[in-house]
């Protein structure tokens, strides 16, 4: 089954009134939020904490009894997650503290910015009071990650939403794009082509591809999760790159039949964690994210070789793939796979590391 | 005292250029430079400075001057006239003082030692010298026209006064008008002159990035720190500045280990340059059960904030040693945590900068780069300064670690900066941001000691 998501997704004129540039000064726009025009079938994604309309008020004083509230809840952790599974230490708390801050209150307040003398004013918040202590309680006790929290991610210069049932772009992967970025620059073959990114998930890499592409060329972006494509949806339509992105809904290829042996780039950050490492997972991670993004079989890989397969028959000649990978051991994996099982289909295979020195992508072009 | 704290300006808001509350009408434009309106009978007789910059700032206040008059046929009242008298008075040590502050002597001398020059006959010898000896010479004599006009000026309105004064039976309203507009007039010409000259450097229009770090002392030094970012914040929301606490890491107990400032807003570096050095408090350690006395250091560095397209300076990859922060552990999608600091270390000079105050990777490192550029720009720019002292053979004192402002609290109160000598026992005054007389003194103390050194 093909789907075409432009249009069973298709949210009208989110673009005219929620761009980046706007985002700040929104106000009774996005009160009337709904997505009545849209299908029934379609899904609503959430909207992230600071594109809310600062409809709730607090006295600048509750407000700083929360902050301390929420900062000695932080503190109070230490290095306990660390300990435990690797987890945030309350100085990567307290930084996360700022930026819900940053996020929720009207003017973009910052905690030190709240002036002894002046306790007596209000505040305009995008939650009630209530809801803040819901929020932060949830972030310490059951770990839910601070991008559900607010329901965005800072990647790249793109500011993401996400919210459960999508991974939360990592900022690894934020290299993926500069390597797009360097492949096309001296190559207008594959700069005018089209490129897909599989299990697009928030669609980070598709609209970070599609930034550098412009309108010259033009990126599929599938997911098999309908909410996935919902939250893209929302994604492309803020950066108004809905006639450069388009979305379709599918395992993997499936819904690329027209377009085999024509694609300039596949470009994948499939789920790669071995199935059984996913119990002994950071608890954000392992708790709260979408299994279905992270579990790639027994030893994690069985994404990255279906991609592989699909990479030779798909790739027009000269076509460039860079998928993301768990590290070392399954770079060399991929990499055996398209020097020898993929028989004569690949040249200049390269792995290439993240900013930590971790190998941790598999890049190459189609012969 | 009291004559060393008096503003160096005419009106204070001169250091406020960037009105943010409209609904406030504020004495103060930002104007393009241009002509002043030909029906002013000054604006061809005051050339201005050959190095302006293309805008200048200048106050528009007139609070010296008596109102502004509709016409000629206004009748002048005692009242106004002695006003006027007063304004006549303040314009006239205005005047002094900046022909002294400007070294008119030492402008002199150098015109003669330059005409001199180019009337040897070997001169066109070198005709690059040649050209830029003319060169200088043509400023130089700007300068001292400019310093010649304003005295001039001056003495007009003087003039005027004192004969209004001896036929006091009769006020010539057509006269009293003429002193009224040429004080105007001068009042405005002088804040340009001052500005162009105080605040000509490469950078000073620029906005300014503020580092506090607290010194060596634990709690009472890190408390102190905190305490001067409290008092760069308010003098830059004083100035009507757009400033933001761009970083700030906690102490242990109290204070703050460090802390970044950016204060946006047109000659914002200009005046904040000279805070730039190492800033020492006495006090009784309210961290100290017995309350001993105690000294702390904290070192204020400031930078241009410079927007990314102007810092055009190219840094080869190859002499970054970028690193990011790192998750630990597997990576990638094993890891969820918001550690996206970036350090990037220029490897010939050691210069390093961190940026964690961005919520994603990239644009950390594009900060923490641009922070860079501007660091290294100015150190190329403080490498020539020092170059051109040392061929003049004079002692270089090094600005970094140097003391340059004391702030005593206990036995007694006084904030005294040790280069120019300003004085002020209102300690509370000045921790709440009252910095102006403190930068303006430097200004001039720095612009003076360009003067006594000729031709830099």
């Amino acid at each position: 089954m093909k789907l075409s998501f432009t249009y069973a997704f298709a949210v009208p004129n989110f673009s005219k009134w929620i761009k980046p540039s706007l985002v700040r000064n929104l106000h009774q726009s996005v009160c009337c939020y709904s997505l009545k025009s849209a299908p029934s079938t379609s899904l609503k994604p959430q909207i992230p904490l600071f594109l809310r309309p600062p409809t709730h008020t607090a006295t600048l004083s509750d407000l700083k009894k929360w902050h301390e509230w929420a900062k000695s809840l932080a503190s109070s952790v230490g290095t306990a997650f660390v300990d435990l599974d690797n987890g945030p230490d309350s100085s990567l708390l307290c930084r996360e503290l700022k930026w819900l801050m940053e996020d929720v209150t009207k003017d973009c307040l910052l905690p030190c910015q709240i002036p002894s003398e002046k306790l007596q004013g209000n505040v305009g918040l995008r939650v009630s009071l209530e809801d803040l202590y819901r929020l932060w309680n949830q972030r310490i006790e059951e770990r839910r990650p601070f991008q559900y929290i607010v329901g965005c991610e800072y990647w790249r210069d793109l500011v993401l939403c996400v919210e459960e049932g999508v991974l939360i772009p990592r900022p690894e992967t934020e290299q993926i794009v500069d390597m797009v970025a360097d492949v096309v620059s001296d190559n207008e073959g594959l700069r005018k082509g089209l490129w897909v990114d599989l299990g697009t998930g928030s669609g980070a890499i598709a609209i970070g591809i599609g930034k550098i592409l412009k309108s010259w060329g033009r990126v599929i972006a599938t997911d098999l999760s309908p909410l996935a494509l919902a939250v893209a949806a929302f994604n492309v339509q803020r950066y108004d790159l809905q006639d450069i992105i388009e979305l379709r809904q599918g395992s993997w290829f499936e819904p690329l039949k027209d377009s085999e042996g024509k694609l300039a780039g596949i470009i994948s950050n499939p789920p790669y964690i071995p199935s059984s490492h996913i119990s002994g997972l950071q608890a954000e991670v392992g708790r709260h994210e979408p299994v279905i993004a992270l579990d790639g079989g027994v030893d994690g890989t069985d994404d990255l070789l279906h991609l592989c397969k699909g990479a030779a028959s798909m790739l027009k000649p000269g076509g460039f793939f860079a998928f993301e990978t768990n590290g070392e051991e399954q770079c060399k994996r991929l990499v055996d796979y398209m020097e020898t099982d993929a028989g004569d289909s690949f040249l200049s295979v390269k792995i290439m590391p993240d900013f930590a020195g971790i190998h941790r992508f598999v890049t190459g072009f189609r012969k | 005292m009291e004559g060393l704290v008096r503003p160096l300006y005419s009106s204070s808001t001169i250091l406020s250029p960037k009105p943010t509350n409209s609904s406030v009408p504020l004495p103060i434009q930002l104007l393009p430079l241009k002509p002043i309106s030909s029906t002013l009978s000054l604006s061809t007789k005051l050339p201005l400075p050959s190095r302006s910059p293309p805008y200048v700032l200048y106050a528009t206040q007139e609070s010296q001057v008596s109102e502004v008059v509709n016409n000629e046929t206004r009748e002048w009242a005692m009242q106004d006239f002695y006003s006027l008298r007063k304004d006549v008075e303040t314009v006239s040590e205005r005047v002094e003082e900046i022909r002294a502050s400007a070294g008119l002597q030492q402008l002199e001398q150098e015109l003669l030692a330059l005409e001199s020059k180019a009337a040897d006959s070997s001169f066109w010898d070198d005709r690059a010298r040649a050209q830029e000896t003319l060169l200088a010479l043509t400023d130089v004599k700007d300068k001292i026209k400019l310093l010649t006009e304003f005295k001039t000026k001056v003495e007009d309105a003087e003039t005027i006064i004192n004969l209004t004064e001896e036929m006091d039976s009769s006020i010539d309203s057509g006269l009293l008008e003429e002193a009224n507009s040429i004080i105007k007039e001068l009042n405005k010409a002088i804040d340009r002159f001052e500005l162009t000259e105080l605040l000509s450097g490469p950078y000073d229009k620029e906005g300014a990035v503020i580092s506090i770090t607290a010194g060596a002392g634990g709690t009472d030094a890190q408390d102190w720190a905190d305490m001067l970012l409290r008092m760069y914040v308010r003098w830059g929301e004083k100035q009507r500045y757009k400033t933001r606490v761009a970083e700030k890491s906690p102490g242990e107990e109290a204070g703050i280990k460090s802390a970044t400032i950016e204060v946006e807003g047109r000659y914002a570096y200009g005046y904040l340059s000279g805070e730039k050095g190492t800033h020492r408090i006495v006090r009784q350690s309210p961290f100290n059960a017995k309350g001993l006395r105690q000294t702390s250091f904290s070192g204020v560095e400031v930078m241009p904030l410079l927007p990314e397209e102007s810092l055009n300076v190219e840094i080869p990859e190859e002499d970054l040693d970028i690193s990011f922060s790192r998750a630990g552990g597997k990576g990638g999608q094993n890891v969820n945590k918001v550690e996206t600091a970036v350090r990037i270390t220029h490897i010939p000079t050691g210069v390093t900068v961190r940026c964690t105050e961005e919520r994603s990777q990239l644009a950390n490192k594009i900060k923490a780069l641009s922070r860079l550029k501007a660091k290294l720009l100015v150190i190329a720019e403080e490498q020539r300064a020092s170059e051109i002292k040392q061929i003049r053979g004079e002692a270089v004192k090094a600005e970094w670690g140097q003391q340059i402002r004391n702030y005593v609290f206990h036995p007694y109160k006084l904030v005294k900066d040790v280069r120019t000598g300003l004085e002020t026992s209102d300690v509370a005054a000045v921790m709440d941001g009252e910095l102006e007389p403190f930068i303006k003194a430097y200004l001039k103390y720095k612009y003076s000691m360009a003067m006594s050194s000729p031709s830099v």
